[in-house]
């Protein structure tokens, strides 16, 4: 098995010395340079506050880095602007660590958001989100305000509505942070089914049940710079 | 097709989240539309009637001693050198006692005790139609009464004055009007959509972080502001209109308003207000947007 995916196919996320400073002392991200194939799973792992959070930002173009380039799909990211930006993010699915739900709206409004404005036809939207809120054992709180929700469920709901439009990219920030072992096992199913369907999932935890047995590459960060990258046993 | 769709439902969210201020506001425009639509019918009424008075404007120059034929084609000649005149009719001292008796009618025998020459001979003057402003009329009488010869200068009536400033002064309160009407619908819609904008802060930014583009945003708020624009202009228009034919239904037969012969605008004029306060408020709503959406 080749051990390098960055030579045997098309990358998706590359990052070049990309720096994000915050203010003078916090120095969130440090000459950070990884590359992230088309298809691939990575999971980013790290101590609380060592910039995974940040990191994916960078990578959704929430944040601009400080210094450094990031190329998605081969494109320079904090270049586009506009019509070319709005484009490139319906194309990445991220569930937030803060979840950025509206919280006065049902979980399905929530879900549906994410497909609409890419001007899905409504029935295909109704079918998508019925779908993912039964794969995700939400299909009872179709109709209820998110707001209303537990926050193991709100983080579902957040998932649902990262994956919903199919995106070729998902961005997933600590998704079983608030869920039992069993609701961990299938958010990563999901997570895994998206995988294999060929969209690139990248995943910040600190959990280390949904990483210990993995056969994919594994980033861990400490205070901002690359500890280490190895690639997971696979037992 | 699914793009209207998203765009419409956006638009009744808006709507429902903020209909206390949505109806406040269409309710200003209703108000500034009517009251901008009414004096610009008065004043319009106004100004075709001033027309018509005009159309019997004359001048009437008092002459000191009856004019021989030869002056009176110096007084022509002097007269058609400051401005072509549609008729000059030279009134003799006879010509007016006649007059004067007729419009006496009944009480004509007041005059028997009167000598036949104690009216002043006269030229009556009316001048062309392009000269019926009344500044024009003012300079032109000033100059009649400076040929000599000539006593005094009589044109009209006093109130044709009277109605002129009238006029000026309607025209003055339908600018005023026009303003409040602009004002108000900028912003009055800007204020609620600016509301609206706010309320909705955090759906926006998910909204582009999801990757909505601008026009997704926009659209809807722009819609906003142009069904404001077409709602309110089309009431005010439509409740003015009621309140005409209301006035004229109670108010006709004879009297002092068949003598105004009150019309209401032509559909075009109409239209084009109601065009205006569309555009208007869709800048309104599109000013908002430039300063708060940042996208
Ligand atoms: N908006 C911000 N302004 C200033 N400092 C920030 C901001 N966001 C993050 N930081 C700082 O940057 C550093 C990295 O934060 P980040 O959220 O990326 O960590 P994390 O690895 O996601 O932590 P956790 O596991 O707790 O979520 C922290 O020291 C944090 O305090
Ligand atoms: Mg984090």
């Amino acid at each position: 098995m080749n051990t390098n995916p960055t030579q045997s196919s098309e990358i998706m996320i590359e990052m070049i010395k990309a720096s994000k400073v915050y203010s003078k002392d916090v120095k969130a991200l440090n000459d950070i340079s990884i590359s992230i194939a088309n298809g691939e799973m990575f999971f980013i792992i790290g101590m609380s506050g060592a910039g995974k959070t940040t990191l994916l930002k960078l990578i959704s173009s929430m944040e601009q880095p400080t210094t450094g380039l990031i190329e998605i799909g081969g494109a320079p990211i904090h270049q586009l602007k506009g019509y070319k930006l709005a484009r490139l993010r319906q194309k990445i699915g991220v569930a937030y660590q803060d979840f950025k739900l509206l919280t006065d709206r049902t979980a399905a409004e929530n879900v549906a958001i994410s497909m609409e404005v890419s001007y899905k036809k409504p029935q295909m939207i109704r079918k998508r989100v019925k779908d993912l809120l039964a794969q995700l054992d939400l299909t009872d709180k179709h109709n209820k305000i998110t707001g209303d929700l537990s926050r193991g469920e709100q983080q579902r709901v957040t998932l649902a509505r990262a994956i919903a439009n199919s995106p070729t990219m998902i961005l997933v920030d600590e998704p079983t942070g608030n869920l039992d072992a069993a609701t961990t096992e299938k958010v990563m199913k999901l997570l895994m089914k998206c995988n294999k369907a060929g969209a690139t999932v990248v995943i910040a935890t600190h959990d280390d049940t949904i990483f210990r047995h993995t056969s994919h590459r594994i980033m861990e960060l400490q205070k901002g710079s690359i500890l280490s990258v190895s690639r997971g046993n696979g037992t | 097709m699914s793009f209207w769709f998203t765009v419409f439902r956006q638009v009744g969210r808006n709507l429902r989240q903020t209909w206390g201020s949505q109806l406040m506001t269409l309710l200003t425009v209703t108000l500034s539309v009517l009251i901008f639509a009414f004096f610009y019918l008065v004043y319009t009424n106004m100004l075709k009637w001033g027309d018509r008075l005009g159309d019997d404007l004359s001048l009437i120059v008092y002459l000191e001693e009856e004019p021989g034929p030869e002056l009176q084609q110096q007084y022509i000649k002097k007269i058609t050198t400051f401005d072509e005149v549609e008729k000059i009719t030279f009134i003799s001292r006879a010509d007016a006692y006649q007059r004067f008796g007729k419009q006496l009618g009944q009480n004509q025998d007041v005059l028997d005790d009167l000598p036949g020459d104690f009216l002043p001979p006269s030229i009556e003057v009316i001048p062309l139609k392009s000269l019926r402003n009344l500044n024009q009329v003012k300079f032109f009488s000033a100059y009649l009464a400076k040929l000599p010869g000539v006593l005094k200068v009589q044109y009209g009536h006093e109130w044709i004055e009277k109605f002129y400033y009238f006029t000026k002064l309607l025209s003055i309160v339908m600018l005023l009007s026009g303003t409040l009407l602009i004002m108000t619908t900028i912003f009055m819609v800007a204020y609620t959509i600016r509301l609206t904008i706010l309320n909705r802060q955090a759906e926006l930014e998910l909204l582009k972080l999801v990757g909505a583009t601008n026009n997704y945003i926009r659209v809807p708020f722009l819609l906003e502001g142009l069904l404001q624009g077409i709602l309110g202009s089309t009431l005010g228009i439509a409740s003015l209109y009621l309140l005409f034919q209301w006035i004229k239904l109670h108010f006709s037969g004879p009297g002092f308003l068949n003598m105004f012969q009150f019309s209401f605008f032509p559909p075009v004029i109409s239209i084009t207000i109601i065009g205006v306060s569309i555009l208007l408020c869709t800048l309104g709503s599109f000013s908002t947007m430039q300063k708060f959406l940042r996208i």
